[in-house]
């Protein structure tokens, strides 16, 4: 028996001791956020400077309204999609699955490339609103909050669509089929009885949607451009360009409990939701 | 009497379906489109076409570095959490550890936690105690990040293993070390393969930790996009980023053909 002990050490130490470089570099970056800058004495002037400096209340405000707005969006896009994706026939699923999961693959700088171009001074989208006689010509729609929020919840639409997918496949067709024997309309079916039964995924697909968005960097600072700072952007500034190092510390610190307020309840859904 | 879905409900789903998916994959055309464009600007739909954009990365120095850079750092990732996460699976799917839940959830904590904290506090550990950030540095940044997929595939894998051949086999006189590599390990194969190729296209198209730990000799092939794209760029960034999407692609198909997408995506 103690050998049986000893072989399971044996065989987890190495990934005990790769987690360690996990958790080692976060319990810096927590020691370093409230630590005087020279002295090392233990400091909360970080954190003041960080809530009380309205520049930095800003940003932290444009991140949480652009991820309200994205997981929005992504819940209105993918409820329906789920929907969708549950009632058809398990191979269409599947290929609806992979289209969906498969931007999510690829790199963040490509994807973000790609908007850069539909996005901008002659893209395409910004050509068809002036065809359409909505702008003028020399329209772009980079470096602007709405460029953010369609490149992001493009990448996190699959997260949402998956979350909600798993709770419909759940549902028991015949309560659908029930209420419409009792003269239902289809869609009064789907406001009806779907969508109270299907909560559980939206609400748990809009948590971690909501997290993904908020420490969002690339595709933000790329879309958004200098003008309009996330909060990660903001973090990257002061760790790479100002030498912050502290201050930056902070900030990490303000998006780790931000997150870890959001993911908690969104860990007890989804434990209660697999039993 | 029950109604059926009614056609112009079933007709706007489809073309519901059909515009969700074209917002999907836009990006992924247009960057394709893009690279295949014989302007020197980048355009699109394209003008023209020209294979002249793929000529040029393949002959640039920057991207070729970038691109070794990436691949050698890919494939030494790859091996090492394929090994490390075997273990970690096999001694988790055990249960006999002390806390085996709770060492569970965190071996998977890295895929939760938002990557720019662990990014950043890397790089300030990595700063304080070694210096300047290395190859090294990237190495555990990325095994890191990799490790909860191998874990997770493999553990899948083996939920779904017979427990008792390791048993037969100890009963039959095999070592523990024989019962390892000759039962458990084939059990653990579809699990480890489909987490390595995970590992693989997560290290080769990561952005955030390499652009923390980036300096102009470190430098991945994302990280060579992305400074162009600060730029000025031109539509080689396209070709570069279509032979990304291919690589992904690739891969996709590997891991079907080795676990079945349905097991994966369920």
């Amino acid at each position: 028996m103690r050998t049986d002990r000893a072989e399971d050490v044996a065989l987890a130490a190495p990934g005990v001791i790769l987690l360690l470089a996990f958790f080692l570099p976060i319990a810096q970056m927590l020691v370093l956020s409230v630590a005087h800058e020279p002295s090392g004495r233990l400091s909360a002037e970080h954190f003041v400077r960080f809530l009380t400096d309205p520049y930095f209340a800003g940003v932290a405000w444009r991140t949480v309204r652009l991820s309200l707005a994205i997981t929005l969006i992504a819940a209105a896009i993918g409820f329906p999609l789920a929907y969708i994706m549950a009632r058809v026939s398990p191979t269409l699923r599947l290929w609806l699955i992979i289209l969906v999961v498969l931007p999510l693959m690829t790199s963040v700088v490509v994807r973000t490339f790609g908007w850069m171009v539909l996005l901008g001074r002659g893209g395409l989208i910004p050509f068809t609103l002036w065809k359409m006689g909505f702008v003028g010509r020399n329209f772009t729609l980079m470096q602007t909050e709405a460029a953010v929020i369609v490149g992001m919840t493009q990448v996190l639409l699959p997260f949402m669509t998956l979350s909600i997918l798993g709770v419909v496949m759940k549902i028991d067709p015949r309560l659908e089929e029930a209420a419409r024997t009792m003269g239902c309309g289809f869609l009064a079916s789907l406001r009806t009885v779907v969508l109270p039964l299907a909560m559980p995924g939206i609400v748990a697909g809009s948590l971690l949607v909501f997290t993904l968005s908020v420490s969002s960097f690339i595709t933000p600072s790329l879309l958004g451009g200098v003008r309009l700072p996330v909060l990660a952007g903001s973090i990257y500034e002061a760790a790479t360009k100002t030498l912050e190092w502290h201050f930056a510390a902070a900030q990490s610190v303000v998006l780790l409990l931000g997150v870890l307020a959001v993911l908690v309840p969104y860990i007890r859904l989804t434990r209660r939701a697999h039993g | 009497m029950v109604r059926g879905v009614p056609a112009s409900v079933r007709a706007a789903a489809w073309i519901f379906v059909i515009l969700t998916l074209v917002f999907v994959l836009a990006p992924l055309i247009v960057v394709a489109g893009v690279s295949v464009s014989e302007s020197q600007f980048i355009v699109f739909p394209p003008q023209g076409f020209s294979l002249r954009w793929y000529e040029a990365i393949l002959s640039s120095s920057t991207y070729l570095a970038a691109a070794w850079t990436s691949l050698k750092l890919a494939v030494l990732v790859t091996s090492t959490v394929t090994g490390v996460g075997a273990g970690a699976a096999v001694a988790l799917h055990r249960r006999r550890l002390p806390l085996s839940e709770l060492l569970g959830a965190l071996f998977l904590s890295p895929l939760i936690l938002p990557t720019i904290i662990f990014a950043i506090g890397l790089l300030m550990l990595w700063s304080a105690t070694f210096g300047p950030v290395s190859f090294m540095a990237l190495w555990i940044g990325h095994s890191v990040i990799a490790l909860p997929y191998v874990v997770r595939t493999t553990l899948a894998v083996l939920a779904d293993s017979d427990p008792f051949l390791e048993e037969a086999a100890r009963t039959m006189g095999a070592s523990r070390w024989q019962a390892l590599v000759h039962v458990i390990l084939p059990q653990c194969a579809p699990g480890l393969a489909a987490g390595a190729f995970f590992a693989f296209n997560i290290s080769f198209d990561e952005a955030i930790v390499a652009l923390f730990l980036r300096t102009p000799s470190l430098v991945t092939l994302p990280i060579q996009i992305y400074n162009q794209l600060e730029f000025s760029p031109d539509p080689s960034v396209a070709a570069v980023s279509t032979l990304m999407i291919a690589l992904t692609v690739v891969l996709i198909v590997a891991i079907d053909r080795l676990l079945g997408i349905q097991r994966v995506a369920a």
